[in-house]
């Protein structure tokens, strides 16, 4: 049996007095598409970052598709796709010659990057003219930020809010797309505040609240008595309290 | 409100530059220091001076004031504060009030003329020749007048001149205009050209219809006061009106839509360039050549590089031809011998603010990714290091041209010592500015044409590494020069490229470890926004 696309053993990062993530547990099956939910500043963002190795961890252990991290660290990046929750474009290049660059950086021969580049601007609906990326929209940004990570055809996506920003038919676009990467075999891991889109994509969920997971499991079990996605997270993350009111609003 | 929006930007700086702030503090207390000397200067000059000489001399110390108030900011790349108008117009702000705060910041980028124009004014009105401060109250209007004078203006000129830099293809050559403007003057007085009309200059700028020769009549007594008062008032309220008028048109001004124009260019260009950004996969292999390649096509389209770019070719040679144009050094001068390395060197420590010291301030946020590909973070430093030298090679090229062209050039040795000398220049501060980009990174904006480069505290080490930088080839020159031997030179260079060879692959590991260690912070650093206020 193939190890987990991702497995994190009591995971901690602060930043000074107050811990980011604390003690974290999880476990991402393969072939799996995982909705990583929680309320601002729960420690998403800070869990995909040290998933993808931009910043590390106090204490803890992380494997991602069987390799540890960081003493694998080049042999998990080669593998994975990357939508960060900002922009890892470079502004001055067309959309083309980034996802050219991109695809050479995975080892790809450059005839077969720009190749796979058009093809992906194609599918994305991306100008093909010589506008630079600085002149996209946010929309078209992440549409090209979501080309990029599949150009290398990786076995495991970590997205932070891959949706926000984009229209309703470039989100539609991209939920086929990801959804026919888990077909395929991949992993998808995202992170997203919509969640009716995590409802209807994904087929396990864990919520981070204050650092820690309080619950994790398939969208069945967690919606097993009946309740929404929305019911069990504010219900999970203590947000059932009656609105306070100003006085003078 | 204003207490509001200058405590937001308070608050701002004070985040971004805490760690920063002694070095900051010892380089301003230096830099005022200094302008503290000149105005002590400038006082005793005015107290001891008699009342004919103040009348011939006052009119040309206020111009000098005038110019040096509203061009320094622009040739020093130092702007001052100045409000960004975007974050605030959301709220509902009088335009009279932005416009106010935005006044108040100019003063940011000139207290040191504030300093100086007021000891002048003390100076006046304590000589015993001009009645012993008997006059006080009108010096005091003049000096207020001529100060909201410089201050309206200048805060017209820097709407004027961020309109104008936003605009593509136009911000180069209004770099370049300016730049030569200021050169040109010298230019023409080293040449021996003297127009007739030159003698009577001093006459006509200190007439009392300008600015600077009504402020001098309105604070020496004896003259009609009123009169230049009233001129005074009249240039400050044109200056009013186009200070307000840039302002309102600068909040007005789109800069994305001035910007937004997709990269088109003839078909002939864009396969010329096409061809010089595929250069590097044929001398290298991804993802280096990948790089590499990725980075000669950012800066070639990026303003704010491709503006310096042009300087170096362009305002250094301007500097520095005077020097090898005089009469009595033409071919023997020690300048003129080594004009095209002179020249090059100046070429190569231009390009550091916006490439070697701070390689990844153009990438800013963008940087991310180099620590998310699954490659070492050396091998984009050697990539920009490689595109860096690239220019740099492509500046010295330009001026070989421009330098045969002038009848300059002392031979093709010359050349061939100036490529040798330039790299391993380049292999020093490259060395250093790995280190310092690592240390010391902060964003640019790509499409700004001046300011930053790198963070103040860096900024003033800058000036100490330089010479030390250039050190090593110093002694190569002087070993030439005090044992009359081109084998000394070329063995004092040697060992220099040698050492340099050294100090870069010390220095690179040194900053791929610390990239890796301080990659968080690095990345914060890099992804830094400002405040309400624009301090660039």
């Amino acid at each position: 049996m193939p190890p987990p696309a991702i497995l994190v053993r009591a995971l901690r990062k602060s930043y000074g007095a107050k811990a980011a993530v604390d003690g974290l547990d999880l476990e991402v099956p393969r072939g799996s598409f995982f909705g990583f939910l929680g309320p601002n500043g729960a420690g998403k963002s800070t869990t995909i970052r040290i998933l993808t190795g931009l910043i590390p961890a106090d204490s803890g252990s992380v494997e991602i598709l069987g390799f540890r991290l960081p003493q694998e660290e080049l042999e998990i990046k080669r593998r994975i796709g990357l939508v960060p929750d900002e922009s890892l474009l470079f502004d001055r290049l067309t959309g083309l010659e980034f996802l050219e660059f991109v695809g050479r950086m995975y080892g790809l021969e450059r005839p077969a990057a720009i190749e796979r580049g058009r093809g992906l601007m194609d599918l994305f609906e991306l100008p093909a003219d010589r506008k630079i990326i600085a002149e996209y929209s946010k929309g078209m940004r992440k549409r090209v930020a979501m080309a990029a990570s599949l150009i290398h055809h990786p076995e495991l996506f970590l997205m932070d809010e891959p949706f926000e920003g984009v229209d309703a038919v470039g989100a539609r676009l991209m939920k086929d797309i990801l959804v026919d990467q888990v077909h395929r075999g991949a992993t998808v891991f995202l992170t997203s505040h919509v969640l009716e889109v995590v409802e209807r994509l994904c087929d396990r969920v864990a919520i981070i609240h204050a650092g820690r997971i309080v619950t994790s499991g398939t969208m069945e079990d967690l919606r097993a008595d009946g309740q929404s996605l929305e019911d069990a997270f504010v219900r999970l993350v203590g947000a059932e309290r009656p609105a306070e009111r100003l006085s003078w609003l | 409100m204003i207490a509001a929006i200058l405590r937001a930007q308070a608050i701002s700086m004070r985040m971004g530059k805490r760690r920063g702030a002694v070095l900051s503090a010892l380089v301003a207390v230096l830099w005022y220091g200094m302008w503290a000397g000149v105005a002590c200067a400038v006082f005793a000059l005015a107290y001891a001076a008699r009342l004919a000489a103040l009348r011939v001399y006052a009119p040309l110390g206020f111009l000098g004031v005038f110019v040096y108030w509203q061009i320094a900011p622009v040739l020093t790349a130092n702007l001052g504060s100045a409000l960004d108008t975007r974050k605030l117009l959301a709220y509902p702000i009088a335009h009279g009030k932005l416009f106010l705060v935005d006044l108040l910041l100019r003063l940011t980028g000139a207290g040191e003329m504030v300093m100086v124009l007021g000891a002048g004014m003390l100076g006046i009105l304590a000589n015993p020749a001009s009645g012993n401060g008997r006059d006080w109250p009108r010096a005091a209007i003049a000096a207020l007048l001529f100060l909201c004078f410089n201050l309206l203006l200048a805060s017209g000129m820097r709407s004027l001149l961020e309109r104008l830099l936003s605009r593509r293809g136009v911000r180069e050559l209004v770099v370049l205009g300016m730049l030569m403007l200021w050169v040109a003057p010298r230019l023409v007085m080293v040449s021996g050209y003297h127009p007739a009309w030159l003698g009577s200059g001093a006459a006509v700028l200190g007439a009392a219809i300008w600015p600077w020769g009504a402020a001098a009549r309105a604070s020496l007594p004896g003259g009609p006061a009123g009169l230049a008062l009233l001129t005074l008032g009249c240039w400050m309220a044109v200056a009013g009106w186009f200070g307000r008028a840039q302002f309102e048109r600068g909040l007005r001004f789109d800069a994305e839509a001035a910007q937004a124009r997709p990269l088109e260019g003839g078909a002939r260009r864009e396969g010329f360039l096409e061809r010089f950004y595929r250069l590097p996969g044929w001398i290298w292999r991804d993802p280096l050549a990948g790089m590499v390649e990725k980075e000669l096509r950012s800066l070639a389209r990026t303003p704010r590089f491709r503006t310096v770019f042009i300087m170096g070719f362009t305002f250094g040679l301007l500097v520095w031809l005077p020097m090898a144009m005089r009469p009595h050094h033409v071919g023997q001068g020690a300048i003129e011998r080594n004009f095209l390395t002179i020249v090059s060197l100046y070429a190569l420590t231009l390009l550091g603010q916006v490439s070697y010291w701070n390689c990844f301030g153009l990438d800013r946020s963008a940087a991310r990714i180099y620590f998310v590909i699954p490659h070492p973070v050396g091998t984009a430093l050697v990539a920009k290091n490689i595109a860096s030298l690239v220019f740099i090679y492509a500046e010295v090229l330009l001026l070989t041209a421009i330098v045969a062209a002038l009848r300059l050039l002392a031979g093709w040795g010359q050349v061939l010592e100036t490529l040798l000398v330039v790299g391993i220049c380049a292999s020093y501060v490259m060395a250093l500015g790995n280190v310092s980009s690592v240390y010391y990174p902060r964003p640019l904006k790509p499409e700004r044409v001046s300011g930053g480069g790198a963070s103040s505290r860096f900024q003033a080490l800058i000036f100490l590494l330089y010479p030390v930088a250039l050190l090593p080839v110093a002694l190569a020159y002087l070993a030439r020069y005090a044992l009359a031997s081109q084998a000394a030179f070329a063995a004092v260079l040697a060992m220099a490229a040698a050492i340099g060879a050294a100090l870069y692959w010390v220095a690179m590991d040194s900053a791929v470890e610390a990239a890796g260690r301080r990659r968080e912070t690095l990345i914060e650093e890099l992804a830094r926004g400002d405040g309400p206020v624009d301090s660039e």
